[in-house]
């Protein structure tokens, strides 16, 4: 197990590959819940939390059930009914923490199951962390924390996005790009700054 | 009854100068940067200046009559984004690549915010990026200094990139501008300058190109091909468009932060991006991608920098 | 009649799944970059959609309320099985032209969206319809995306060159000149709406 892979694997996730902006995964939630700081951190903790399990749960799922059995090409079924199952989870929890918050969130709660960041990190933890059939040393732990650290890079995106548009709920926008429009062309410009991480070698 | 209550927003600045006449003086500290660009690298520099900054004017002028707002294109503004583009163009472009590029940074980098002071992203990089995404060809295609007939020449940063060693530039050579890139970022004296100009007058202030500079240049210094602790930081600093971008573009009021100290961190921050994308990343320059992103992140900066008024939370 | 009629139609613009609940946005971004791709995957969306919908509808009363999510998404990866093994079979270009967006329709998030959001509630004839109208809906929006984006960013429609000497904006290739299309033509149809800028 390589220090050093840490390193590279946080800066690559949180950064240069930043799960929004760069590999442009997750980003239903991430234009509809931004506004506001508040339920934007709420959203990003939760999709946190399910990247994290998911990343625990799928790579045994994966290294113990589909390799020795040949199955490896029902992964994207079988991770996604795992991630279900938390989701569900996380929803139930949240709906008895708080309501006003559950009710916020409407539909993309449940949506988190289909948020493809979260797919996403399953299916870059087997391509990354698995050389063939077999299994890097470290791969678990990498795994995981590829987990904490997309999640992250979705917080930091989050994050950015929501101080953006909640200055510009200040301003004097023009009426036909007010919220969405206008959240959709600073997603585009975010993105194209983004770009300079491109060919990124270590 | 007059209204004299004025609801505005950041920055709220209580100068004796106006909008107008900043902007304008700001054109002004650039004039010999371009004067030098032309020099360097003949009439098409000035055509592609010419072009850039009337576009942008005309652009704003058209989309301020179609959104019925007031109609602000003489106040300079329009017209420093559209110089400040075409500085950061190669000095052969078609002649409408400036042209579309001056009309996507003022529609889509300022005006669909609202116009002057509610831009969250410096109008003319969104500009640039859009055009480097675009036709990346002609963004990359750099003629030799002093050489009317466009002979074209990697810039010092595309050369070190490929790892090909440099030979014939001097740090003179760098500093008076006898080398490849974008026309308003070659002659480091005619930047410096402007620079000074703007500085001692006090339209900006030392704290952003200083801590972006020397961030980028510690960080090259320390990360140096040969070795830990052994780049060519001065090289680092009179190449590409660091110069032009720490003293012209990072230091705009309206995307920048407010506080000194947040100032320093996106100073620090832009210097940082710079240096990693210049190192390590697939494009040899990356001061335009670097401020972008800290643009970005400047709305979050100013809410944790924010200065604590008695008697709120 | 009228009833089911409105279900429809309500898809295509006042509900239009892109433009107006913002769902489905990574296969929006990834796949309108040519009218044939986009086509192609609105087909496919809308016959997923239309088969999760009915089943959802049907089984409402049967599937406990604290474990639907993994139930809905097992009834929708089947239809997403039936229609890749379907498009491998009878449409292989396409296939192949979509690449992994096929299977990644189990997480459009339209699907699971219709099913949470009315499926599980509604009778199936007008969860038929919803579904029908959603997949239009974004089967035209996909067509007028990638119309732009193809026009622009390619220089050609459905593959063939329309201006000589035109240079296209690779821009507009990329995911950001995706999101740039999407949220001016949200301004645009917000302009149509009201009437004013």
């Amino acid at each position: 197990m390589n220090p050093a892979q840490f390193l590279t694997i946080f800066i690559s996730a949180v950064f240069i590959y930043n799960v929004i902006l760069s590999r442009f995964l997750g980003l239903c939630s991430f234009v509809a819940i931004s506004k506001e700081t508040r339920p934007a951190l709420a959203m990003s903790l939760s999709v946190m939390f399910v990247t994290i399990m998911s990343s625990i749960i799928t790579w045994p799922i994966y290294r113990f059930l589909l390799i020795p059995f040949g199955l490896t090409y029902l992964r994207t079924i079988s991770f996604i009914l795992v991630i279900a199952t938390f989701v569900q989870f996380v929803e139930m929890v949240i709906r008895k923490i708080s309501p006003p918050m559950y009710r916020f969130f409407g539909i993309y709660l449940p949506l988190i199951t289909v948020n493809c960041a979260v797919l996403g990190v399953a299916v870059l933890n087997v391509d990354m962390f698995f050389v063939g059939s077999k299994a890097i040393p470290g791969s678990f732990y990498y795994s995981v924390f590829q987990g904490v650290c997309v999640g992250l890079g979705y917080t930091l995106a989050m994050l950015l996005m929501s101080g953006i548009r909640e200055r510009l709920d200040l301003c004097n926008v023009p009426k036909a790009v007010k919220d969405f429009p206008l959240a959709f062309i600073i997603a585009s410009i975010m993105s194209l700054s983004f770009l300079g991480f491109n060919g990124f070698r270590f | 009854m007059k209204n004299n209550l004025i609801v505005s927003d950041s920055p709220h600045l209580h100068k004796e100068e106006s909008v107008t006449k900043i902007m304008w003086l700001v054109v002004a500290s650039l004039v010999p940067a371009g004067i030098a660009g032309v020099y360097i690298f003949g009439f098409s520099a000035l055509r592609i200046i010419l072009l850039g900054a009337i576009s942008a004017v005309i652009t704003e002028g058209i989309l301020q009559l179609l959104t019925k707002r007031k109609v602000t294109l003489l106040d300079g503004s329009a017209f420093l984004t559209g110089l400040l583009l075409a500085y950061n163009l190669p000095p052969k472009v078609p002649f409408w690549l400036p042209m579309v590029g001056s009309l996507f940074a003022i529609a889509i980098g300022k005006q669909i915010f609202g116009g002057l002071g509610q831009n969250i992203f410096n109008p003319a990089l969104v500009g640039r990026v859009f055009l480097m995404a675009s036709w990346p060809k002609y963004m990359t295609s750099f003629t030799q200094p002093l050489n009317y007939d466009a002979v074209t020449s990697a810039t010092p940063l595309a050369l070190i990139k490929e790892g090909k060693v440099l030979e014939n530039i001097s740090y003179l050579d760098l500093f008076l501008g006898k080398r490849g890139g974008c026309i308003g970022e070659v002659c480091i004296l005619a930047l410096l300058l402007g620079a000074i100009f703007l500085l001692m007058k006090g339209y900006i202030s030392w704290h952003i190109p200083i801590t972006y500079i020397a961030t980028t240049g510690i960080l090259t210094y320390i990360f140096g091909t040969k070795g830990l602790f052994s780049g060519d930081w001065l090289f680092h600093i009179l190449s590409g468009g660091l110069i032009l971008g720490a003293f012209f573009m990072a230091t705009d009021y309206v995307t920048s932060p407010l506080t000194r100290k947040g100032q320093i961190i996106f100073g620090i921050g832009c210097g940082l991006i710079t240096a990693i994308i210049r190192l390590w990343g697939g494009y040899p320059e990356g001061v335009s991608y670097a401020i972008l992103m800290m643009n970005g992140a400047t709305p979050i900066i100013d809410r944790f920098t924010k200065n604590r008024i008695y008697g709120t939370r | 009649m009228k009833g089911y009629f409105r279900e429809f139609v309500k898809g295509i613009i006042k509900e239009n799944p892109t433009f107006v609940l913002v769902l489905g946005l990574c296969p929006t971004l990834a796949v309108s970059v040519s009218v044939i791709n986009g086509i192609g995957m609105g087909i496919a969306a809308t016959f997923v959609l239309l088969g999760s919908n009915i089943i959802i509808a049907l089984l409402k009363n049967i599937i406990p309320d604290r474990i639907r999510i993994p139930c809905f998404i097992v009834v929708i990866a089947t239809f997403v099985t039936i229609n890749e093994m379907v498009m491998k079979a009878y449409s292989p270009v396409l296939d192949r032209a979509l690449g992994i967006y096929v299977p990644l329709i189990v997480v459009n998030c339209i699907v699971l969206g219709r099913a949470e959001a009315y499926a599980q509630r509604e009778t199936v004839l007008n969860s038929f319809f919803d579904g029908l109208g959603m997949g239009v809906g974004f089967t035209l929006a996909l067509i007028l995306i990638s119309a732009i984006r193809e026009f622009l960013g390619a220089g050609t429609i459905l593959g063939y060159k329309l201006i000589k000497g035109f240079e296209p904006a690779f821009v507009l290739a990329m995911p950001s000149g995706a999101l740039l299309v999407i949220g001016l033509l949200l301004g645009f149809f917000n302009v149509l709406k009201n009437r004013k800028i």
